[in-house]
């Protein structure tokens, strides 16, 4: 150490704030001074001890603390995890060394305040501050020697008399240690109440990733911060329901769909809308019939339907680069494809992949191809799904530049009895029915007119027919009072106006045309407001002290306090209760109370005095 | 036009008038920079208690509200010292400072959401309160600590103060930002103490080394350093300018260690650990 001012008192606020008016007592020299005792002394030994420690702690939360060893392995793999373990990093502020520096901190603030210790009013914040900290480490060791902190849950109407301790064992494995209470808990009650539900209208844009909630006021034209987007709220209901109607919007056929009924004598067994254009069949399963409804574009396409028991077949696509053929699913033919220097061969296909049952019995969930490709480096063998047509672009192939889809599948499917409903826009009305693989009937069909389905005892009828199937959506207000509110907003942007209902229950957003943008109508009060437990303790078949405990509110007993901690998030059936005894409190609390008046003291009173005590040697 | 948008925009004429103040270092112009942020603080304040109404809870629950309650802290400190010391060019930084703070709320969700039960104490008003008041202290420091630097190697002694107030002796940057600091440390334990004594009434402990706790630990720490190394470097024979200009740096230093504690503890591999972090729930 360098000798200079060596046993100056000085505190911080001298040096820089109120230089040149340091009318302190100087002590005399000390000659007797040690080197061991002016290294518990100095300040540049609380510096360092500081600087490490905040380095400590820098790492103390970096490394994530006081995890298993599984989990230290699965992060930093065995031998970064060993290390640590080693060096106690896992578990920084509960270390050897750690302690070791707040003892050496320990040591240098009682040197340091008997050292500068001085009985002048002004010292009081300086010595103050420098006790507190004291105190609170030592608070802190009681509580680490003879402190205890678990929890337990307790369901309602039970009683407990320990709790649950977790500690990671000498392997760095968890471990639970039962701790025995001297008293019984009773639960007798535990009410957990929810928030009243309040509704916001929360927008979101997709490219900056922003979240921003909309005041909702009807006849409000509002922009959405940061962005081109605008929201106009143009009506409002507090109890809404949606109700869909279909209807035919117009005559000429742009989606046509047919309203069919399924009896058995003279019960309808199942009847609904078949859209030839999306959900065009229904399966009855455990009849195997199916009943399907397709739309042709013209009389011959209608009557080749009609005629060929397949659907048409399924289709395979090959593409090299920019050139691209389909060809039907014929097993086991090589099909050259010119000027490529490759061969294609459909080997077998599926319904469903990996499915084990014959394919008859196969329901279309993924059906797939085996194609093997003969090029210039040999034979590739590739399944190929209708459902996943990107799939080879994820997975490795050696002919990466070969792409291969297949369509077709799902409406070829042929159930033992099929029902075919055919259609074209000249008028003409055709009903196959299929019965294994062969026509069994040819019929025309008519609307309200039960047709009869030979070997089975159903009968199928086609209700209704729509050229222009839509729905129509109404949204009706059911009451007044606020349960499922809806809003009916317009968004502008780029892409032109669009409007839609947005209702609170829905679990969808809504995206403007763009995909870009979304509104989300959502409740939030739907979390917990308060939780509380009535609790009872007993002691020797007595109850001696009865409190209802709830979070920032616990019961104090013999030491121990009890905490409302958590609670059942499933069924709220039980209570979830910490439980801590820590017999340093008072002394941590006196720290802290002896640390806040200090600080205060050496930052605000003293400078204060100190001017009014100038002031007066001046005057 | 929203109010925070107005807001932001007073700010920034607030900073540039700081600026012309400088310049032409007239009577009229200081008066108008003060008072343009005068009513920025206004309208900011406006914010955080239109906000309190609306959303039935104290301002500060998420992260969006706690900046906004930053931002307004941070004007009011700097308003308190410019009225106490009368600055000069401070303001424009600082206005600048506020303007970002303001701006970076504008940037979180808004959405107003209840409050967990652990959030409904008044040790959390005042542990809050306490907290903000010591940022925003830091926060001026950290604006004084960046004129020292940036106008020490072009005058001998830059001045904050102006000479024209009577009867106060003129002060370097290098010692404004200690007395702002010392202004705000106090502040920094308070809340550190209140957080703890919530904790204990919250959780059942008053420290557990959650990643929160540490990082204000670390701020309080590395604040306590800065106050501390003035007696350590002359013993180490560090000249006075030298020392300056290292306290002034670690000022900055302990600057950003406030705003990871802030907002940065999301980044922590441990953050999904910790009771405190704003989470994105």
């Amino acid at each position: 150490m360098k000798n200079v001012k060596k046993n100056q008192p000085v505190t911080a606020s001298e040096t820089m704030g109120n230089q040149g008016e340091r009318t302190q007592t100087t002590q005399p020299e000390r000659k007797d001074s040690n080197v061991v005792w002016d290294f518990f002394c100095s300040v540049k030994l609380a510096v360092v001890i500081i600087l490490v420690m905040v380095v400590a702690c820098i790492i103390g939360t970096v490394i994530v603390q006081e995890k298993t060893l599984d989990e230290y392995m699965a992060r930093y793999g065995y031998g970064f995890a060993t290390f640590l373990r080693y060096t106690q990093l896992t578990n920084v502020f509960y270390s050897y060394w750690f302690s070791f520096l707040l003892v050496l901190l320990c040591a240098n603030l009682i040197c340091c305040t008997i050292k500068r210790w001085r009985n002048t009013f002004l010292q009081t914040g300086f010595i103050l501050t420098h006790l507190s900290l004291i105190l609170i480490l030592l608070g802190g060791v009681i509580k680490f020697q003879t402190g205890v902190k678990g929890g337990v849950n307790v369901y309602e109407g039970k009683t407990v008399n320990y709790f649950l301790t977790q500690q990671l064992d000498r392997n760095g494995k968890l471990d639970y240690i039962k701790k025995d209470l001297p008293f019984s808990i009773a639960l007798d009650d535990f009410i957990l109440e929810k928030n009243e539900p309040k509704f916001q209208l929360v927008s979101f844009v997709k490219s900056s990733d922003r979240q921003k909630a909309l005041e909702i006021k009807v006849g409000k034209k509002q922009r959405v911060p940061g962005s081109d987007y605008k929201v106009f709220i143009k009506d409002y209901i507090p109890d809404a329901e949606l109700k869909q109607e279909p209807v035919n919007s117009s005559d000429s056929p742009n989606n046509p769909a047919v309203y069919v009924k399924m009896y058995s004598s003279d019960d309808v067994l199942a009847e609904g809308w078949l859209l030839a254009n999306e959900q065009n069949f229904y399966d009855d399963k455990k009849l195997n019939l199916r009943i399907e409804y397709l739309w042709k574009s013209s009389q011959q396409a209608l009557d080749k339907a009609a005629t060929s028991v397949g659907n048409e077949t399924p289709m395979v696509s090959v593409a090299i680069s920019d050139w691209m053929q389909e060809y039907p699913l014929e097993l086991n033919k090589t099909i050259k494809i010119e000027g490529s220097g490759y061969a294609v061969k459909f080997v077998q296909y599926a319904f469903n992949y990996g499915d084990k049952r014959p394919l008859e019995e196969q329901p279309p969930e993924n059906p797939a191809v085996l194609v093997e490709i003969n090029g210039p480096e040999g034979v590739e063998s590739r399944w190929v799904f209708e459902k996943f047509p990107d799939w080879d672009k994820m997975h490795p192939a050696r002919y990466k530049e070969v792409k291969i889809t297949c369509s077709g599948f799902t409406s070829t499917r042929l159930a033992k009895n099929t029902v075919r409903v055919l259609q074209s826009p000249d008028g003409k009305r055709t009903l196959v029915h299929i019965s294994d693989g062969k026509i069994v009937e040819t019929v025309p069909w008519e609307l309200k007119k039960k047709h009869a389905i030979a070997g089975t005892n159903r009968q199928v009828e086609v209700f209704d027919y729509y050229p222009s199937f839509d729905f129509k959506r109404e949204v009706i207000r059911k009451s007044d009072e606020v349960k499922q509110p809806a809003v009916l907003v317009e968004l502008d942007g780029p892409q032109g106006k669009m409007e839609d209902w947005l209702f609170a229950n829905s679990q969808y957003a809504t995206w403007y045309k763009d995909k870009n943008f979304a509104l989300v109508y959502e409740a939030t009060g739907d979390s917990i407001k308060h939780f509380t437990s009535k609790l009872r303790i007993v002691e020797n078949g007595q109850t001696v002290a009865e409190k209802t405990i709830r979070v920032n509110d616990p019961l104090k007993h013999r030491g121990y306090a009890i905490y409302q901690s958590s609670y059942d998030p499933e069924a709220g059936q039980f209570s979830g209760l910490q439980i801590v005894k820590d017999p340093g409190i008072p002394v941590v609390y006196s720290g802290f109370g002896a640390l806040c008046f200090g600080v205060i003291f050496i930052f605000y009173i003293k400078p204060f005095l100190r001017k009014k005590q100038k002031k007066g040697v001046e005057e | 036009m929203s109010i925070i948008n107005i807001t932001l925009i007073v700010y920034m004429m607030a900073s540039v008038a700081y600026i012309v103040r400088e310049i032409w270092m007239s009577a009229g112009t200081k008066w108008v920079s003060f008072g343009l942020l005068v009513l920025s603080f206004c309208l900011n304040l406006t914010l955080v208690i239109t906000r309190s109404v609306e959303a039935g809870h104290p301002p500060f629950s998420n992260l969006y509200e706690s900046l906004v309650f930053y931002a307004c802290c941070t004007v009011f400190v700097y308003l308190i010292f410019e009225f106490v010391y009368n600055f000069r060019i401070v303001g424009a930084l600082a206005s600048v400072l506020t303007m970002l703070i303001l701006f970076y709320a504008t940037l979180q969700d808004d959405t107003i959401r209840p409050i967990m039960p652990a959030l409904k104490s008044n040790w959390m008003l005042i542990h809050v309160i306490t907290y903000m008041l010591g940022y925003a202290a830091f926060g001026i420091a950290f604006v004084t600590s960046i004129i020292f630097l940036v106008t020490k190697p072009f005058g001998k002694k830059p001045q904050a103060i102006s000479a024209e107030v009577k009867g106060t002796s003129p002060i370097t940057f290098d010692k404004l930002s200690y007395k702002i600091v010392a202004f705000g440390f106090p502040f920094l334990t308070l809340g550190m103490v209140t957080g703890a004594v919530w904790a204990k009434k919250a959780w059942g402990d008053y420290w557990s080394w959650d990643p929160k706790e540490t990082w204000s630990l670390i701020t309080w720490l590395a604040y306590l350093v800065y106050l501390h190394t003035p007696l350590v470097l002359p013993k180490m024979n560090v000249n006075k300018s030298k020392m300056s200009v290292i306290l002034a740096c670690w000022l900055l230093f302990c600057f950003g260690i406030v705003n990871f504690t802030f907002v940065g503890l999301n980044y922590l591999p441990s953050a999904s650990d910790s009771a405190h972090v704003y989470g994105s729930k």
